[in-house]
Formats: C-alpha cells, sequence, structure tokens
C-alpha cells in the first residue's frame, strides 16, 4: 500500500529572519540599485541571512501509523508539519500526502473572540476542511465535548482561555481527517479534559487515521505513537520504534546536559587541588553514565596536589537537582576513629567511592564534591558539582505500572504494608 | 485503510503560479469562502446599532455632500437627471469599490494567526470579503429602487442590467484587492497606502463628475487606464438615466477588469507561498 505520507529529501530554508526588518523603502530601493547598476548584480543581493530548518529529510509513514515527531526547540519539528500542512513551502524535495490532511496546530488561533461559539463552530469547521454536512451532522458532538452547550450564543471573548481553547480543539478534533497532525495542542483545558483528548486521539488512531504528533511530552508520545522520529539541527537523526527514538533522544539530552554541566562545573580553581578527571563505573570497572536503580556506583576522582595533604575530608553528593543532596559519603580523617583515612596526599592520586545497590529512580543526577583540611576545615576544593549520571528505568520498572517516577520522590526503598484493623 | 480512493497530493517548492488549478481548488472550497463572507457580515453587526446601515449611510451622506458643493456651485453638465440621482447611482457602486478594498487589503493581515497555523487557500480570505461587501452593494442597489425615482431617476426596464454590471466591478476589485492584501502581508505600508489610492481612485473615477467632462482625445485612454469609468458610467446609464449603456464604454470596463483580476490573481498567487512566514 501507498504511504499516507511521505518525505522525499525534503529541505526548507527560511530565508529571512523575520519580516520586520525590511520595508518596501529598502525592497524598491535594492530594485532600483540593481537596475541602475547592472555589472554589480553578481553580489548586488544581500547575503542569505537564511536558517536551514530541515535538510534532506526523507521517510514514509503508513496509513494507520501513528508516529511521534520528538527533538529539542528549533529542530525542525514544527516546520516539518507546517510543509506538511501547505503552512509553508519546501525549498527543495517534495512531499506526498494521500487523503485529507487535518491539524490541530495550537488550536486557539481557529476562534473568533467577536463571534459567538455557534458561529465559531460553523466558521472554523469549514475552514478546517469540514463540509457543511459534516458540520451539521457532528455539530452536537463538537458541542458536548467541548462541555459548552450553556453558552452557545455567547461571544467567544466572554470565554475564559480555558473554554477557548477546548472550543478550539473540540473543532478540530471533528474533523477526522485521513492524517491527523497535532502540535502540541494537549496542553490543553483541565485535566479531565485532557485525559479525553488522548482517549479521543486513541479513538481517532483505532478508526485508522494516521496521526503524527509533535509534543515534548515525551510518555504522551509513547503513550500514543508506535513509532518516533528523533530530528536534531533539522536532520533526521533516528527513525525507529517509540522507545528507541525517545532514548537516543533523551541520551542526546543529556550528553548535553553533560556538557553544559562540564562547562558550568569546570572546577572552581583551588590553590592547593586540581580535580583532573571524574568518572563513573560499574561494579566491573568499566565507564558508564546509565545506571539501573540497583546497580553499583563507582565514582573515581582523580586530583592532583600541588603540595603534600594530609588527611583530608572528602566528601562525595548525589543530587537530583533540587535543593540539598539525596546521599552524602564522606571520607574522615582515621584519627577521628570511622574507617580507614586517606592518609596523607601528595602529586597525583585517585580517590574511589562505591556505592552500592543505588536506590535512586530514573533521571539526571548530579554528582558533588568538595575535599577539606583535616583540621581548620579549610576548604582545598570548594563544594561543587563536578559531573553527572543518569538512571533510567529497569525492565521491571517498565512492567510495572504503579512504578513511581523519581519527579514524586527520587529514592527507592524497597518496602512491605501491613493493615492491622481494630 | 479500506474506503474511498484517496486523492494524492504533492507538496514542492513553489513554481510559477497556475491560475488552472487554483481556481478549481478556489471552486472546491467554496464553502471555505463563504464561510470567510458569512464572518465578515456577521462580524459587521456584532455591537454595532447600525450595522448594514453603514453601507448605505455612505453612499447618502457622499450624495448630500457633493450635491451642495458641485451639483450646485460648479453646475457640472449632468445627462438630464438631476444632479443628486446622477451622482448616487455611482456612489452606490463606489462605496462597494471603497468598503471592498479597504477592508480586503487588511484581510490577510487580520487573519494572520489563523493563516500560520491552518492551510486554505489564502484568497478564500479576500474573496470573503469582497463577497460580503456585494452584500452591501445589493442593500444599495435596493435603496437606489427606493430613493432614485424621488431624486430624480428615470425608472426603467434598463435597471434590470445593474446586477450583471457588478459581476465584471466585483472581478476588477478582487484583483486589485488581492494584490494589494498580499503585498500588505509583506510590507505594512500598504495599510497607509491604500487610504490614499483609493481616495484618488475616487477623483480619477466619473463619480462627482460625468465621464463626459474629460476631452474626447483623451477619453480613450482614459477608459483604457482605469476600467472602472467604464463601469461607473454604465451604471449610471442604467440607473440614473435609464438607458443602454454606451458599448464601447462597457466594452473598455469589462476587458480592462477581466485584464486586471487576472494579473491581480496571478500576483497574489507568485507571493502566496511565503505569507505565512512573513505575514
Amino acid at each position: 500500500m501507498a504511504p499516507a505520507v511521505r518525505f522525499d529529501k525534503v529541505t526548507k530554508d527560511y530565508l529571512r529572519g523575520g519580516p520586520s526588518q525590511h520595508s518596501l523603502r529598502d525592497e524598491a530601493a535594492q530594485a532600483l540599485r540593481r537596475v541602475l547598476v547592472p555589472w554589480r548584480r553578481g553580489h548586488a543581493g544581500s547575503p542569505l541571512t537564511g536558517r536551514r530548518a530541515l535538510h534532506q529529510v526523507s521517510f514514509d509513514i503508513e496509513p494507520g501509523e501513528s508516529v511521534g515527531l520528538i527533538g529539542p526547540n528549533g529542530s525542525g519539528k514544527t516546520t516539518a508539519l507546517k510543509l506538511l500542512a501547505r503552512i509553508t513551502y519546501p525549498s527543495s524535495g517534495r512531499i506526498v500526502v494521500r487523503g485529507s490532511l487535518g491539524g490541530l496546530i495550537e488550536v486557539g488561533s481557529s476562534i473568533h473572540p467577536e463571534l459567538t461559539g455557534r458561529e465559531n463552530i460553523w466558521l472554523a469547521g469549514q475552514i478546517l476542511g469540514m463540509a457543511k454536512t459534516d458540520v451539521r451532522r457532528r455539530f452536537d458532538e463538537i458541542v458536548d465535548f467541548a462541555e459548552l452547550g450553556h453558552v452557545l450564543d455567547t461571544q467567544a471573548k466572554l470565554y475564559s482561555s480555558g473554554m477557548q481553547l477546548r472550543l478550539g480543539f473540540s473543532i478540530a478534533a471533528h474533523v477526522e481527517p485521513n492524517v491527523l497532525v497535532i502540535d502540541e495542542a494537549l496542553a490543553v483545558g483541565d485535566a479531565g479534559f485532557q485525559a479525553r483528548c488522548v482517549e479521543r486521539m486513541g479513538s481517532l488512531v483505532e478508526a485508522g487515521t494516521t496521526l503524527i504528533f509533535v509534543s515534548h511530552d515525551l510518555p504522551a508520545v509513547e503513550a500514543v505513537c508506535n513509532r518516533g522520529i528523533f530530528l536534531l539541527d533539522g536532520e533526521l537523526q533516528v527513525d525507529d520504534s517509540t522507545p528507541v527514538a525517545i532514548r537516543s533522544y533523551l541520551d542526546w539530552v543529556d550528553s548535553a546536559h553533560q556538557a553544559r554541566l562540564a562547562d558550568a562545573t569546570a572546577p572552581a580553581p583551588s590553590r592547593y587541588l586540581d580535580l583532573e578527571r571524574v568518572e563513573c563505573a560499574d561494579r566491573d570497572g568499566r565507564d558508564r553514565y546509565v545506571f539501573q536503580t540497583g546497580d553499583d556506583l563507582v565514582v573515581r576522582l582523580r586530583f592532583r596536589a600541588t603540595e603534600p595533604i594530609g588527611e583530608p575530608h572528602v566528601n562525595v553528593g548525589i543530587s537530583d537537582g533540587r535543593k540539598g543532596m539525596l546521599v552524602l559519603c564522606t571520607l574522615a580523617p582515621s584519627d577521628q576513629g570511622r574507617g580507614d583515612g586517606a592518609g596523607t596526599l601528595d602529586g597525583w592520586f585517585t580517590l574511589q567511592c562505591t556505592l552500592h545497590d543505588l536506590p535512586l529512580l530514573p533521571r539526571v543526577y548530579q554528582l558533588w564534591c568538595s575535599v577539606q583540611a583535616q583540621r581548620g576545615h579549610a576548604d582545598l576544593f570548594d563544594w561543587q558539582a563536578v559531573g553527572s549520571f543518569r538512571m533510567e528505568e529497569s525492565q521491571e520498572q517498565r512492567r510495572d505500572s504503579r512504578a513511581v517516577t523519581a519527579s514524586d520522590g527520587p529514592v527507592f526503598v524497597s518496602h512491605q504494608w501491613g493493615v492491622t484493623r481494630g | 485503510m479500506p474506503g474511498p480512493i484517496l486523492t494524492e497530493r504533492v507538496i514542492e517548492a513553489p513554481g510559477r503560479p497556475r491560475l488552472g488549478s487554483s481556481l478549481r481548488e478556489l471552486w472546491r472550497e467554496r464553502g471555505t469562502v463563504l464561510a470567510f463572507a458569512t464572518r465578515s457580515t456577521q462580524l459587521k453587526y456584532k455591537q454595532s446599532i447600525l450595522g448594514l446601515g453603514w453601507a448605505l449611510a455612505q453612499p447618502l451622506a457622499f450624495v448630500a455632500v457633493f450635491s451642495l458643493t458641485l451639483g450646485r456651485v460648479a453646475d457640472i453638465p449632468g445627462t438630464g437627471v438631476d444632479y443628486a440621482a446622477f451622482a448616487l447611482s455611482v456612489l452606490v457602486p463606489w462605496t462597494f469599490v471603497n468598503i471592498s478594498v479597504s477592508l480586503g487589503a487588511q484581510s490577510i493581515v487580520n487573519d494572520a494567526g489563523l493563516i500560520r497555523k491552518v492551510y486554505f487557500p489564502r484568497e478564500a480570505t479576500v474573496v470573503g470579503a469582497v463577497l460580503s461587501a456585494v452584500v452591501d452593494l445589493a442593500a444599495g442597489l435596493g435603496l437606489f429602487v427606493v430613493l432614485g425615482p424621488l431624486l430624480g431617476a428615470h425608472v426603467s426596464f434598463w435597471w434590470l442590467l445593474a446586477p450583471v454590471l457588478v459581476l465584471p466591478l466585483a472581478l476588477l476589485v478582487s484583483g486589485i484587492t488581492l494584490f494589494l492584501a498580499a503585498l500588505n502581508a509583506y510590507y505594512r505600508d500598504v495599510r497607509y497606502a491604500v487610504p490614499i489610492l483609493v481616495q484618488l481612485w475616487l477623483y480619477a473615477s466619473p463619480v462627482a463628475y460625468p465621464l463626459g467632462l474629460i476631452p474626447h482625445r483623451w477619453r480613450g485612454l482614459y477608459l483604457v487606464l482605469n476600467p472602472l469609468a467604464g463601469i461607473l458610467d454604465s451604471f449610471r446609464r442604467v440607473l440614473a438615466v435609464g438607458t443602454a449603456p454606451r458599448p464601447t464604454t462597457l466594452l473598455a470596463g469589462v476587458a480592462g477588469s477581466l485584464v486586471i483580476a487576472v494579473l491581480g490573481y496571478w500576483s497574489f498567487k507568485a507571493m502566496e507561498p511565503r505569507i505565512a512566514e512573513v505575514v
């Protein structure tokens, strides 16, 4: 069967930064210059200050598939949708769409504030591609879905913003095109309405609608889409099943985050200690960045001391970015009678701390570190973030729908409930 | 998916405008055009006491002004009818031109929110604005039927030709408005230029004065350069004088209107692909 949507080496350049920088006068002056000074034509035109939004992107989407487009801001997701919807046109390459296409691209725009709800349904319904008979047939459904029956003959400008969004989404959701395109439309209305929207999308997909969904809400993408396309800087990075695409996107997010962190956390220079390298490894000593709940984490800190350090206090902490540490591991001087001290250190040395059975839930965590002198509490190495690692969900966690997420509470402790009555 | 055979649409880098397929698409999407026209008319009644009355107030006000100034002082040779009827017969179609161009030129910019988010043939909003003004024009013609005879117009069967004359007039106005609306998306200068252009067009057309005022040797050129002149003169002959339009005058107006309609639509289609990026 022919694909529902085909992108064939599609490239899109936006020619200018924006429309506001030029006026008819400039343009006329330029045109005049071109006419009057023809021998300068070669370089008379202003250099293209364009932006490449998409570069040679190709993919096919089969009828009935639901595909999530993911990637950071400015990666070309929305441009891809705009090309599909014929709002802008490609600079080169071609797109083939089979059947009708409808979109929920920021749905509020189709609502006119001066018109009543009823007038808006007729207007927007037809602009979005419904025939008059379709609007008549689905009118009640649209009203019910938006829950606006009581204000149908009130001007939309008197609606709350939530009511306007609900009306817009409801109209768009009842167009029933062959290919449905959704750009971040789910941040609409209250939780109950959002749930109905996801339900509605699900039922459209079940009915055979091809769905293309752009969102930063990765769980929603994972819930609705069976395929993911990861775009980065206008180029197609990964085109695979949704979990694989999401994972490569998250890996990129982490590495970008890490690079930023590395910049931000370049250790403050110390007179006594240079932190040369921070490594995370598993229990077999292999370097790793991604861990699962229950793994061992080995943190290795490579330092160089410019003068001998006697019996330092070393702290290693784990933070989830919020205030305070989740975990703090302290290496105390031996003369305080707790464990083994580090002794006297000089020149190059590596401190290694092994954390057993990490009880952390999936997300990115920061590693913090400080080194203090044995007495006087002088900081040899200030308390600061020095690295990061990521926890990701294990097979069991993925299967267990009740699993809590790190944002609810990042530390997982195995537990058991009991009830005593009377 | 089982079901009807799905049409395949190819989206490519825009090439030369193809008016034939554009017109076919516009016809397929006539529902959208009518929806825009309906909205435009609905909006005229929102929070407005006079509503459609404003479309009638404008020609009447001009008739009063012209009659008081030009009709008495300048003693412009009429065509055998009272100046008031002479002026009203042309001010009704002129008001249509004025409203269509003034509102229509803004329509793309006014609908920027929609245009950046939803596809529809962009000319639908412009043509919708013109169509909505046709409703006003119909009301204006109705006004003339009632008021014209009282002001001295000759009742005749030729009145039946007036609705037919609306067709070339609407084509001419659509062509001009399409061009201005698309240009306005790129350059907001248009917004400020339109009132001036409309004002100049009023004086360059036989509204306040009869076509006969133009010297004979210039009249041909005048009619070719300003297709509106031929159409307005035909309205005047039909409505006020109650005779047939001058064939060459009408022909010049209709031919010129067709040329402008095609040029306007072509230029609109040439500017259309990037409208959503610049508006």
